[in-house]
């Protein structure tokens, strides 16, 4: 009962959060929604018993993607004068419902049409750091390396392309 | 539910709640002791009440009141109050919440039923403390921006690029650890360093992770915002950083947050480095079965500390000219007697301890008392390495920060991260 209460309250502060980062006019208004949308979306992976996800949504997305995105809001002082007019911008929001309106009656279909089972706590840790690290390292491990190195790729080409910049000087 | 488990319940939240406020009027008090101390000169010693100064912790009072007491003023230039008004509270609120997996004694096992000693029963430990540190970045960035003041957005500039990049080196030297320890939970991270390594040197992280533990002193440092990693402060330079809009207790929540901060990373990198809320040589197990003799040692040392402590007292609080009755002589005389039945409320529970039989609950519960005190015994000296730091050494230059977070600091991490491996993978 409480854990439902709970999913209702982190899943109401999502779906706001998201309201609010497409509707507010200040960016840094729109980014702490986000922010808003990031918590509660770790708080619902909480729920689901998947600790490690938790932790990777906290530290990762709600902490130093988010603090990044608003620290560039910080560094460009962006002022409440600075932003551009925004005419018949519920015109389009309502055009967006509308378009949007018949995706909604489609997933309404499908949720009602999953039957209705109780859901259970899986055991032996399920979601944890080890269990999650295991299957990582002995089922998946050549697609784990395939990403490390995507990621290592960028990393490289960041500091390549900084480096450039400060050579043409 | 039993009565039981719902008052120990209690008890482990208010100590993580309460415990980090109450180390502020510490810390603050432990500041300006030792700032008096490094500059040879005497510290806060005038506040009094009805001639009490209790070597000027009554200073800490004048100042709360001060601050409570003064117009809170938000200045018509800013646009966006509410996040000016939120900026401190994320502060405050991360660093108490971080304090919540800091394990301060080892789990409680009271019937058969094993009650654990931290916060929140969360497994996730350092983790959790990651997680929150990130988030008191908001707080700075919130504070410098809703300021609309140049001093204000440059230091909360400086304040946040430092942090974001000094989380890397301490994430780096975390994973070493991780490597060494197998687990991520700071309880069993305790439990592993009341071993003994070669059977004789506690098996503390300091020892196996010499390297980590000065990348991490040195991030924590900088995550923390202090000397010689101020430079958001810089009061030289801009002022007062990302405060310099803020007064009254609004100020004062950044402050105490601050020192909030600083005691939670204490608490962090005694329960990685340090051993946690361990003895050295003297691990649960041991202790348990050892009530009896230990609670006796405790009942002859307590006494004969209080002596030598009594004559310190008396010695150094008098006044430095000749006064007729010399009201500093009455007091420390006070301070004397208070000590004494406090010397004699101890005496008499270890006696009880005594008395019970050993290996019963009365043991377990002494246990975990033992280890509370060395925990906070163990933090206040770590945060007065941090005061020590402070008054010693001078500020960085901000290009030098950044220099020695890149350019050494993950360098170096990465390296031990290698070699830890290596040695953990040969001798297992």
């Amino acid at each position: 009962m409480f854990a439902e209460w709970l999913f209702a309250a982190f899943s109401i502060l999502a779906v706001l959060g998201g309201i609010g980062l497409v509707t507010f006019r200040h960016p840094m208004n729109s980014a702490m929604s986000l922010v808003v949308t990031m918590i509660s979306l770790a708080g619902l992976y909480a729920l689901l018993s998947a600790k490690l996800i938790f932790a990777i949504q906290l530290i990762v997305y709600a902490g130093a993607i988010m603090s990044l995105i608003i620290f560039i809001i910080m560094f460009l002082n962006v002022r409440t004068e600075d932003l551009p007019e925004e005419k018949g911008r519920f015109l389009y929001l309502f055009g967006g419902v509308v378009v949007l309106a018949p995706v909604f009656f489609f997933l309404k279909k499908i949720i009602q049409s999953i039957p209705a089972t109780k859901a259970t706590i899986l055991g032996d840790g399920f979601g944890g750091i080890k269990e999650v690290g295991l299957v990582l390292f002995k089922d998946w491990l050549l697609p784990f390396e395939i990403v490390s190195i995507l990621l290592l790729v960028a990393l490289v080409g960041a500091v390549v392309l900084a480096g450039k910049r400060r050579m043409s000087k | 539910m039993s009565l039981l488990d719902i008052l120990l319940v209690i008890i482990r939240v208010l100590f993580a709640a309460f415990v980090p406020l109450c180390f502020i009027a510490v810390c603050v008090w432990m500041e300006r002791r030792g700032a008096g101390f490094f500059q040879d000169r005497a510290g806060p010693n005038r506040a009094n009440i009805f001639g009490f100064r209790a070597a000027g912790l009554v200073q800490n009072l004048a100042d709360g009141a001060k601050l409570f007491f003064k117009e809170d003023v938000i200045s018509d230039h800013i646009e966006h109050k509410f996040y000016f008004v939120l900026a401190p509270l994320i502060i405050f609120f991360t660093a108490i919440v971080s304090f919540a997996v800091v394990p301060f004694a080892d789990t409680l096992v009271l019937n058969g039923k094993s009650y654990i000693m931290q916060g929140i029963p969360l497994d996730l430990g350092i983790l959790w403390f990651f997680a929150l540190a990130g988030f008191s970045v908001y707080g700075i960035i919130l504070a410098g921006w809703s300021s609309t003041n140049k001093y204000g957005v440059l230091g909360s500039l400086r304040s946040t690029a430092q942090v974001i990049s000094y989380e890397i080196p301490m994430g780096l030297a975390v994973v070493s650890l991780l490597v060494v320890y197998g687990t991520i939970n700071l309880n069993e991270m305790a439990q592993f360093q009341g071993q003994l390594l070669f059977g004789f040197i506690p098996m503390w992280g300091i020892v196996l992770q010499p390297i980590g533990f000065v990348i991490f002193l040195i991030a924590a440092f900088a995550e923390t915002n202090r000397t010689p990693f101020d430079l958001a402060e810089g009061e030289s330079e801009i002022v007062a950083g990302f405060h310099v809009e803020y007064s009254a207790m609004k100020f004062a929540i950044f402050f105490m947050g601050e020192y909030v901060a600083l005691f939670v990373s204490s608490a962090i990198i005694i329960t990685l480095y340090f051993g946690g809320y361990q003895i050295p040589f003297l691990a649960t197990d041991t202790l348990i079965s050892y009530a009896k003799p230990v609670a006796f040692l405790l009942m002859v040392a307590l006494p004969v500390i209080m002596y030598f402590f009594a004559g310190w007292i008396r010695k150094n609080n008098v006044s430095h000219y000749p006064r007729k009755n010399d009201p500093r002589v009455y007091e420390a005389n006070i301070y004397i007697k208070c000590f004494w039945g406090l010397v004699i409320v101890l005496e008499i529970i270890l006696f009880a301890i005594l008395l019970f039989k050993s290996g019963g609950a009365a043991a377990h519960i002494f246990v975990v008392l033992l280890q509370v005190c060395t925990f906070l015994l163990k933090v206040t000296m770590m945060i007065f390495v941090y005061i020590w730091v402070r008054w010693t050494l001078p500020r960085f230059r901000y290009d030098q920060l950044q220099k020695l977070g890149w350019q050494v600091l993950l360098p170096l991490a990465l390296l031990n991260i290698f070699i830890t491996s290596a040695f953990v993978v040969a001798l297992s």
